[in-house]
């Protein structure tokens, strides 16, 4: 069981001193799925970048903390103690993602030259070596001048030299994926979301999620632009997440839409910079119907 | 070009009727050098590449006859031939009558020797090179052509025709032999003529890869029949400078050409690349399409001109190029020129110059992935268009192995 606790989080613009969030309180348990809904900004990519670690984002307060038990990882049989809770904004971005946590972009970059194959396999296996390097430290055997330098890639086929995961076990694993989200098997040559439609790029970010496996899953509009047939694809992949890795996941969303296929938990309403309401499912259909106004109102005539 | 420099003790008549002595040489090939030799004085350096402001290159200040030594000439050539084409060191090929009144035919007809000083000075001092001929209706796959230089400096000379509907696949490597000395400078030079008969095809591809104490001066020119194409692959990795010109004169109707380069710079290498063709009869196309990556000190400079002329009616002319800069320090221009004078065209050019998308990295090391790694992939990844532009499958693992290697 994880959990993501975002305590009091203020940030600001790294280049200037634009505040944009205002003490975000917010927390995520495995198994749970909850919404995160505001009107445009609000502050919810925001929020989803400081917990992935954008460098364009500065935390200047508050704490992003991921609590582990001992048994989160598969085929770690016993996670350290002392390697159980830790404050994300220590953290690189790629360690953050060693530790499960995954954002789901809502523009993901398209990158030339680099098969989906080749990037996957990668990350999967960066993913594991770092998570292993975190939790026990530095083998100091293994891995003596490899961290910048490792990884032996090339374009076409990845890693020459074998990581943890083959190049064989990597592609049943994909193939086995992109069934699952009914994804074309021709994506796995293509190159990473360059001239892939937008609703290609979206269900893309739902196959990487079920290659990397979080234990905490941040998905940013993951259901806009998407057709009907794709949201539903889009929609199973992160059912799928929650109820077969038991990811925790926090959709960022502006549409109730989505919410008809991936019920939450639990909603959070967002208006500038905080958290200002909570509820189960049926606060996103009154939204629906009422209006960022009506929560703006309550909010701030309560207040 | 000012009276005052002296050349190096050596580059004289003399020693031109020396080399062609000691190679017995023709008398019209003595006569061209000879030619070359009186006019050097008089004649300008090779244009340089001037953005608003700057001068990127200054040949003037690099004294290249310095850097000769005409009898220092010593290098080691390997040739693989197709047993249909004709493949034949320089001056072999001028023991052979047929083969002779070829190269007399064609020696200087693409390349003028006295287009600038530093033709003129590889004309007057070559001591090596190739000719490739390649008789109608034969397809010749994987000519290569090794050069490893040894000695201080190195004039180097490759003539390609081809008969009507004949093709041939050409890979030219340049490196520098295990035992130069590595503190003393060297220059090499090179020349390349390509007269590319009807209907036939010619991919030339050259991976430059000399140690960084080498003054690298080339020109490839091709010249089309019609219905003939001239691709160019270009791979800049070594050298202390390179200046180098490819470039196609489309003179016959529907032919073609592509120029397609790579380059990768770092510590203080200097490139100055161009690219050019001229569209000089109707239906021809032309893509030119260069990726460059400058990491440390490095300094790159591109320029790219298409040129179409009043009569190139029907012409089709593209250009992209672009350059990644790896480090703040390192600098790059690029400057694509389109020059019509026939409004049938349909043409297009481009170049970028930036950095490492920031977003892009990000994306990459939110997967998981160590930053190093990342801008490795990112790096290797924004090569591949260029490299897959590349038919010879060794050519393309080449340069993909050097870039690889450079990186890490």
């Amino acid at each position: 069981m994880a959990t993501i606790e975002l305590k009091n989080v203020h940030a600001e613009v790294a280049e200037g001193d634009e505040q944009i969030l205002h003490g975000v309180d917010l927390e995520v348990e495995s198994g749970e799925i909850h919404a995160l809904m505001g009107p445009n900004g609000s502050g919810k990519s925001t929020t989803s970048k400081v917990i992935a670690g954008h460098p364009a984002y500065q935390v200047t307060e508050g704490e992003i903390l991921l609590h582990l038990e001992a048994d989160d990882f598969d085929g770690i049989e016993e996670i350290p103690e002392d390697a159980r809770t830790w404050d994300l904004l220590d953290l690189e971005p790629n360690e953050r993602a060693a530790l499960g946590v995954f954002l789901a972009f809502q523009y993901p970059a398209e990158i030339e030259g680099v098969t989906m194959t080749n990037f996957l396999r990668t990350a999967l296996n960066a993913k594991i070596e770092e998570r292993d390097e975190l939790l026990f430290g530095e083998d100091e055997e293994d891995e003596a001048g490899e961290d910048e330098a490792g990884y032996d890639t090339s374009p076409m086929e990845g890693n020459v030299d074998d990581g943890e995961v083959g190049v064989a076990e990597f592609q049943q694993l994909l193939k086995e994926k992109m069934e699952l989200l009914d994804m074309d098997e021709k994506f796995a040559q293509r190159y990473l979301n360059a001239g892939f439609s937008g609703g290609e790029k979206k269900q893309n970010e739902v196959l990487q999620a079920a290659i990397l496996e979080p234990t905490i899953a941040v998905l940013d509009e993951i259901d806009s632009g998407l057709d009907i047939d794709r949201l539903q694809d889009v929609a199973d992949g992160i059912n799928a997440l929650r109820d077969e890795q038991g990811t925790g996941v926090l959709q960022i969303t502006h549409y109730q839409r989505i919410l008809d296929y991936v019920e939450p938990d639990t909603v959070h309403i967002m208006l500038d910079g905080e958290i200002v309401k909570e509820g189960g499912p049926e606060l996103a259909a009154e939204l629906e119907d009422k209006g960022y106004d009506w929560v703006r109102e309550q909010v701030y005539n309560a207040a | 070009m000012s009276g005052a420099t002296r050349f190096h003790a050596g580059i004289d008549v003399e020693t031109v009727e020396r080399i062609a002595e000691e190679r017995n040489e023709p008398k019209w090939l003595r006569a061209k050098r000879l030619e070359a030799l009186e006019a050097l004085p008089d004649l300008d350096y090779p244009d340089v590449i001037q953005t608003p402001g700057r001068t990127w290159t200054n040949l003037d200040d690099l004294d290249f006859e310095a850097l000769v030594e005409p009898f220092d000439q010593t290098e080691e050539k390997d040739w693989v031939a197709d047993d249909q084409a004709t493949v034949v060191p320089f001056h072999e090929a001028l023991n052979d009558a047929d083969l002779e009144e070829l190269v007399r035919e064609h020696f200087g007809s693409v390349v003028d020797p006295e287009e600038n000083r530093l033709t003129a000075l590889s004309t007057a001092l070559f001591t090596t090179g190739t000719v490739i001929y390649v008789p109608s209706n034969v397809d010749a796959e994987d000519v290569k052509i090794r050069t490893t230089m040894n000695g201080q400096s190195l004039f180097n000379y490759t003539l390609v025709v081809t008969e009507q509907n004949s093709s041939v696949t050409i890979l030219e490597r340049q490196d520098t032999g295990a035992d130069a000395d590595e503190s003393e400078e060297r220059y090499y030079s090179g020349i390349v003529e390509v007269d590319a008969g009807e209907n036939s095809y010619v991919q030339y591809g050259s991976l430059q890869d000399f140690d960084q104490s080498t003054y690298n001066y080339t020109l490839k020119r091709g010249v089309t029949d019609t219905y003939s194409t001239v691709n160019w692959i270009e791979g800049n990795l070594g050298s202390r400078l390179t200046k180098t010109e490819v470039s196609t004169l489309l003179e016959g109707d529907s032919s073609e050409t592509k120029i397609v380069g790579a380059f990768f710079g770092h510590d203080d290498q200097h490139f100055d690349l161009d690219s050019k063709v001229w569209h000089r009869a109707e239906h021809t196309t032309a893509d030119l399409v260069t990726r460059g990556v400058i990491d440390d000190v490095a300094r790159s400079v591109y320029e790219g001109v298409q040129d179409v002329g009043e009569g190139a009616w029907d012409t089709n002319s593209y250009q992209r190029e672009n350059t990644l800069m790896l480090s703040d320090e390192s600098e790059a221009d690029a400057s694509p020129k389109l020059i019509i004078n026939n409004h049938d065209t349909e043409a297009s050019h481009s170049a970028t110059v930036g950095q490492i998308d920031q977003e892009d990295l990000f994306y990459m090391e939110g997967r998981a992935i160590p930053e190093g790694t990342a801008k490795n992939m990112l790096v290797e990844g924004f090569f591949v268009p260029v490299l897959e532009e590349v038919e010879v499958d060794e050519l393309r693992e080449d340069l993909e192995e050097r870039i690889h290697e450079r990186l890490h």
